[in-house]
C-alpha cells in the first residue's frame, strides 16, 4: 500500500490508539477522584453491607486491568455511569444537554471561520488601518471568553436591550424534537416566530465562543498568506499581469487555507473549553452548564462523561481534518 | 558559498539562527504596539510583586460598605457583596495568576525540554517512543483535559496549576527535539563529537544553549494563554475556594450580580485582560527581536 490507502489506515489506526489512551486517562481519573460510584447507585446513606454488594455487582473487587475492559466494553453500550447530582444516567443527562451545545459550537465555529479569514486577509495587506488591526487581534487573543461573555450581557442586553443573554430561547412552550436543537426543531415545525427567537438567543453567545479561535485561525491564515505572497508562482503571476486581489484570492489564499485548516481543527479543543465557560454566564442550556453544575459538588461520573463524548469528538474531528487535507494536497503525509 | 551551506543544512521549520539579544534591543527595536505591551507588563508584574506593599487594604478583610461603585469612598475600583476592597483582591489575584504562569511555564520547559533533549540527543528507538508519547498528547484536547484532572483532584489552586502541568509540556517537547536534531546537524556539533564529547556532554553544553533561544520565544509567546487559561479553569470553580483572591473566581462569584453591581465580576476580567495583553504584545516583541517571530 502507498499514497493515500496507506494514509487513511494509518491515520485511522493512530485514531483508535488516541482514543484508548483517552478511556485509560479518563477512568485512571476515575480512580483517582473520591467519587465513589456505588455511592451514585445506592445513595450517601447506604449500609457498608449494601457498598460491598453493590461493588461486587459492579465488579470493583476485580483488578484493575479488568475493571478498566469492562469500562471500555461499558463504553461501547453507551453506559457512562451515573451521576452524582441528578442521579440518572450520564448518558441520559448527556442526550438532553448534548443538542444545544452542539448547536452553538456549530455555529461559532462557523463565526470563527470566517472572523478569521477576513482578519487574516485584512491584516496581511499593508494599509492604514492595519496597526490598529493588530491592536484588535492582541486583544481578541488576551480576552478570557468569560470577559467577553460578560461585557456582552452588560451592554446589549443590560443597556441597549438589544439582544437576549440567557438561555436557547424565551418561548414558553418551545417545539422540542426530533433534534433537540431550538432552531432546527421550530422550522421542521414551521414555527418561525421560534427559529427567529432561537437565532437572536444564540448571536451573543457564539461570538463569545467564536472571537479567541478566529484570531488564532487568522493568525495562522496571515502567516501562511504572508509567505505565500513572497513565493515564486506569486512572482509569476505578478509578472503575468493579475490583479492583485486574483493573485490573494485564486493563487495564495488557496496555497494556504492547509494550515488555517489544520489551526481550526486544532481550535476545536479550545472551543469546547470556551463552550463551558460560556454557557456559565449565558444560563444556555447545554453541556457546558452541565459541567459548571458539576464541578462544585464534586460529580465527577458527569464531568468524565462530558470530557469523553468532547474528547471523542476533537479526536475524530482532527482525524478527519488530517484526512482530508490529504486527499486535496498530496504533499501531506504521515511524519 | 555553495561549500558553506553544504555544511549547514537547515531544517523547514527553522527561519535562520536566533538574533542573541538584549533587553534594552528587545524594547528599542520594538513597535509602538509592542513597546506599550512591554510597559503593561512590566508595571503589572511589579505591582503583582509588591501587591502586600501597594495595596490599599487587606485582600480579605471587609473594607467598606458592600457595593460601594468604584471611585467611591477611596475604593478604585468599588468593593464586592462583603465589601472587600476589589482592587486590593485585582492586585493579590494578579499575583496568584503570575505565580502559576510561571510554575506551570517553568515546568512545561523543563519536563518538556528535558524529554525533547533526550529524544534529539539518543536519537533511534528512544526517540521514536518518546515523541510517540509526545504526540499522543498534542492529540488529545488540553484544556478539557485540565478540566478533569482539576476536577478529580478536587478544587484547589495547586491542583488546577498541576493538571495544567500535565497538559502542557507535549508542545516544548516537541519545539526542543526540532531545534536538537536541526543543530545535531551543524558542524560545531561533528566536532564535538570527534573531540571525543559524549551523548551527555554534547547535549548539555552544545545542544542546549543553541536550542534556549526558540524555547524562551515559545515560552513568552505562551503566558498570555496560559492567563487566560488559568483564569477559565478558576472561573469554572475549580480553584481555591472564596475568599481567596483569585481572578476568575472572583468573576464568577460576581456573576449573580452582574446586571445591578457590574464592577464585581467585570473588574477581576479585566486583571486577567491586562495580564494577557502585556504578556502577549511583549512575547510578539521578544519573538520579533530573536527573529524567531511568525
Amino acid at each position: 500500500m502507498s499514497g493515500l490507502p496507506k494514509f487513511l489506515v494509518q491515520r485511522l489506526a493512530a485514531m483508535v490508539v488516541i482514543l484508548l489512551v483517552l478511556t485509560a486517562i479518563i477512568f485512571a481519573l476515575q480512580k483517582i477522584s473520591h467519587a465513589n460510584p456505588v455511592h451514585g447507585y445506592l445513595g450517601a446513606n447506604a449500609s457498608k453491607a449494601a457498598i460491598a454488594k453493590e461493588s461486587a455487582i459492579l465488579g470493583y473487587n476485580k483488578p484493575v486491568s479488568d475493571q478498566y475492559l469492562h469500562y471500555v466494553e461499558g463504553l461501547f453500550h453507551g453506559n457512562l455511569g451515573r451521576s452524582l447530582r441528578t442521579r440518572r444516567a450520564v448518558t441520559t443527562d448527556l442526550r438532553a444537554y448534548l443538542p444545544a451545545t452542539i448547536e452553538l459550537t456549530v455555529v461559532a465555529l462557523a463565526e470563527a471561520l470566517v472572523l478569521g479569514a477576513a482578519l487574516g486577509l485584512a491584516s496581511v495587506g499593508r494599509w492604514r488601518g492595519s496597526s490598529a488591526l493588530r491592536v484588535v487581534m492582541f486583544s481578541g487573543a488576551s480576552t478570557p471568553a468569560f470577559l467577553l461573555a460578560l461585557l456582552g450581557v452588560l451592554i446589549l442586553n443590560g443597556d441597549l436591550h438589544w439582544l437576549p443573554a440567557s438561555g436557547d430561547t424565551g418561548v414558553q412552550n418551545a417545539p422540542t424534537g426530533p433534534t433537540g436543537i431550538i432552531v432546527l426543531d421550530s422550522l421542521l415545525h414551521t414555527d418561525y416566530a421560534t427559529m427567529w427567537d432561537g437565532i437572536v438567543h444564540l448571536i451573543l453567545p457564539a461570538f463569545c465562543v467564536a472571537i479567541g479561535p478566529a484570531v488564532s485561525i487568522g493568525r495562522v491564515l496571515r502567516g501562511s498568506l504572508h509567505s505565500a505572497m513572497r513565493s515564486d508562482f506569486v512572482r509569476t503571476a505578478r509578472s503575468k499581469g493579475l490583479v492583485e486581489r486574483t493573485i490573494l484570492f485564486r493563487h495564495a489564499m488557496r496555497n494556504s487555507l492547509s494550515a488555517a485548516l489544520s489551526m481550526t481543527g486544532l481550535q476545536i479543543g479550545l472551543m469546547f473549553a470556551g463552550v463551558v465557560v460560556v454557557e456559565t454566564v449565558f444560563a444556555w442550556p447545554g453541556i457546558g452548564l452541565y459541567t459548571d453544575q458539576s464541578i462544585p459538588v464534586a460529580d465527577f461520573p458527569a464531568i468524565a462523561g462530558v470530557t469523553l463524548v468532547l474528547g471523542v469528538f476533537y479526536v475524530v474531528i482532527n482525524a478527519v481534518v488530517d484526512i482530508l487535507q490529504a486527499v486535496i494536497d498530496p504533499r501531506v503525509t504521515l511524519e | 558559498m555553495a561549500v558553506a551551506e553544504a555544511f549547514v543544512p537547515s531544517s523547514p521549520q527553522r527561519r535562520g539562527m536566533a538574533k542573541v539579544t538584549s533587553a534594552r534591543k528587545v524594547f528599542t527595536g520594538a513597535t509602538k504596539v509592542d513597546r506599550f505591551g512591554l510597559i503593561l507588563l512590566a508595571l503589572l508584574v511589579v505591582v503583582a510583586i509588591l501587591a502586600p506593599l501597594v495595596a490599599p487594604y487587606n485582600p480579605t478583610v471587609p473594607s467598606g460598605l458592600p457595593f460601594t461603585p468604584p471611585l467611591h469612598g477611596g475604593h478604585l475600583m468599588g468593593t464586592d457583596e462583603v465589601g472587600f476592597d476589589i482592587f486590593s483582591r485585582v492586585l493579590f489575584g494578579l499575583r496568584e495568576s503570575l505565580l502559576g504562569v510561571v510554575i506551570v511555564v517553568t515546568s512545561g520547559v523543563v519536563i518538556g525540554g528535558l524529554i525533547g533533549l533526550v529524544a534529539g540527543v539518543a536519537g533511534g528507538w528512544l526517540d521514536a517512543v518518546l515523541m510517540r508519547i509526545t504526540d499522543l498528547f498534542l492529540a488529545l484536547p488540553a484544556p478539557l483535559l485540565a478540566i478533569a484532572i482539576a476536577a478529580a483532584l478536587g478544587p484547589s489552586f495547586a491542583h488546577v496549576l498541576l493538571a495544567v502541568a500535565i497538559v502542557w509540556w507535549p508542545f516544548y517537547a516537541r519545539i526542543m527535539r526540532g531545534e536538537v536534531r536541526a543543530l545535531a546537524a551543524r558542524p560545531h556539533l561533528e566536532a564535538a563529537a570527534l573531540a571525543g564529547a559524549g551523548p551527555v556532554r554534547r547535549g548539555v553544553r552544545h545542544l542546549l544553549p543553541g536550542a534556549m533561544p526558540a524555547i524562551i520565544v515559545t515560552a513568552s509567546l505562551d503566558v498570555g494563554n496560559l492567563v487566560v487559561t488559568l483564569a477559565g479553569l478558576s472561573f469554572l470553580g475549580l480553584g481555591a475556594p472564596a475568599p481567596a483572591p483569585e481572578l476568575g473566581a472572583m468573576s464568577a462569584r460576581g456573576l449573580q450580580f452582574l446586571l445591578q453591581e457590574w464592577w464585581v465580576p467585570v473588574m477581576p476580567g479585566i486583571g486577567v485582560f491586562l495580564l494577557a495583553l502585556g504578556a502577549n504584545m511583549s512575547g510578539d516583541a521578544i519573538a520579533d527581536a530573536t527573529g524567531l517571530g511568525a
